[in-house]
């Protein structure tokens, strides 16, 4: 743990490809999907065909992309040491609704393909599905914000505090059972 | 094959995606029960060679749909699968509940408790259709002397209505600890109904019906897939101790047969 960076062969040396990608690719399911509804919705009303085009392949390509946030989502859990208690709650919801949500979105995907390829534009009954399907994702948006912000999952070193204010004390988040602490390395960071 | 397309491919082209998936899926549960009793009956490796086989198959017909051989090997791959499920049928039955100390006298217990006793007939389900599939890309209009739209049909109700069987004695042996268990009971048993009336009585149901009804049970795959990782999740450790708890924990992809099934019927709706 040094100071501030200032060349970018520090920068480089603190690269680390064992970073945790899920993440990374939550974000793109959530911002491939709300483009998709996005593009939709204005094709639809304002009647412009091309952005309903972009909206059948920003959904085509949030579909694949959560294929490998589901198996990136279930390596996270696989590397995360969680004791029962309130944040493993959210993970079991999150996790189950996970896949349903994958269910969901694939469904949906062969909804606007079919549309697609019949060369229309969606409809109001495709337009109220993809907003039920854009709330679900906003709730798992949530558990998952709040496994990450609220108990620091996978988040390396929760327990550190700020450089020069070794008075702050922190609140240990709830991630782990006060009777089986978990290994801390030097720097005094969750391992 | 028939006219009708969907993303450029034919009905019996997604047949053959669809049966490379569910025996994906099958494989995946058989390794976890069969690594859990440790390989112990060598014949135990049977239906990763003879389901492998047959997704091999699928790929050659797959990727030269119009290749008679192709279609053959998928037809030998189909029925030496069909054959693989019936004697694992038997080998579940016998080893599991015939040779088991108290044998039919505890025969709840162990259905329950002993080798899943329907798990190996998806393997002759997926035969099946590997053999109807074949058929389909020679052009053949019949198997068994039956429409290939009817015996898909039958075949679609037949597996699912196998597949709540098996989920049912399971969520029971689960005590139906959480009201999602009563899902499989629920809405895919109307899909096999609807579909089973397509077939005896066409005509007075609109397909509408049970393509309505096959959405739902895939959907009904997918909530339960999620319920089961979940079911992970309630063991001790979770998924941090995943080798074990995939070992004792619910099934992890049975609840994706449901929505590959439905995907079947779907494909028959809408393709053929």
């Amino acid at each position: 743990m040094g100071g501030t960076v200032m060349t970018v062969g520090r920068a480089v040396k603190l690269f680390k490809l064992g970073a945790p990608l899920h993440p990374i690719l939550v974000h793109f399911t959530i911002a491939l999907f709300s483009a998709s509804l996005f593009f939709d919705a204005a094709g639809f009303l304002l009647v412009i065909t091309s952005l309903s085009v972009t909206g059948w392949w920003t959904l085509a390509a949030a579909c694949v992309l959560t294929i490998f946030t589901v198996i990136t989502g279930v390596i996270s859990r696989m590397n995360l040491p969680i004791a029962e208690g309130e944040a493993r709650s959210f993970l079991r919801s999150h996790m189950a609704l996970g896949l349903i949500f994958f269910g969901i979105l694939l469904i949906l995907t062969i909804w606007r393909a079919a549309i697609w390829r019949a060369g229309g534009d969606v409809s109001w009954p495709y337009l109220m599905a993809a907003i039920g399907v854009a709330v679900v994702m906003s709730i798992q948006g949530y558990l998952g914000g709040e496994l990450v912000y609220r108990y620091g999952a996978e988040v390396e070193g929760d327990f550190t505090r700020l450089n020069g204010n070794k008075s702050i004390e922190t609140t240990a988040p709830a991630l782990y059972g006060k009777m089986s602490p978990p290994p801390t390395d030097e720097s005094g960071g969750v391992g | 094959m028939s006219e009708k397309q969907f993303l450029d491919l034919e009905a019996f082209q997604w047949l053959g995606l669809l049966i490379i998936i569910l025996t994906g899926i099958l494989l995946a549960d058989a390794l976890a029960g069969h690594y859990r009793s440790g390989f112990e009956n060598r014949s135990q490796y049977t239906p990763f060679l003879s389901g492998g086989f047959l997704v091999i198959a699928t790929v050659l017909t797959f990727i030269l749909p119009s290749v008679v051989w192709t279609s053959t090997i998928l037809e030998v791959a189909g029925w030496t699968a069909v054959v693989t499920g019936l004697i694992g049928f038997g080998f579940h039955h016998f080893y599991g509940v015939a040779k088991k100390p108290g044998g039919y006298n505890w025969l709840l217990h162990y259905l329950m408790y002993g080798a899943p006793p329907l798990a190996p007939i998806a393997l002759s389900v997926i035969g099946v259709l590997g053999l109807i599939t074949a058929r389909g890309l020679q052009m053949e209009p019949q198997i068994f002397g039956f429409q290939l739209r009817t015996s898909l049909l039958v075949l679609t109700a037949v597996s699912l209505f196998g597949a709540i069987l098996q989920a049912g004695i399971l969520h029971y042996r689960g005590a139906f600890n959480n009201p999602l268990m009563y899902l499989p009971l629920t809405v895919p048993l109307a899909a096999v109904l609807a579909a089973t009336l397509v077939v005896m009585v066409p005509g007075p149901i609109p397909l509408v019906v049970p393509a309505v009804l096959l959405w739902l049970t895939m959907l009904i795959g997918f909530v339960g897939w999620g319920m089961h990782l979940r079911g992970f999740d309630r063991q001790m450790g979770g998924l941090y101790i995943a080798v074990f708890n995939w070992l004792e924990g619910p099934p992890a992809f049975a609840p994706l047969n449901f929505s590959g099934y439905a995907a079947v019927g779907l494909v028959v709706v809408y393709l053929l």
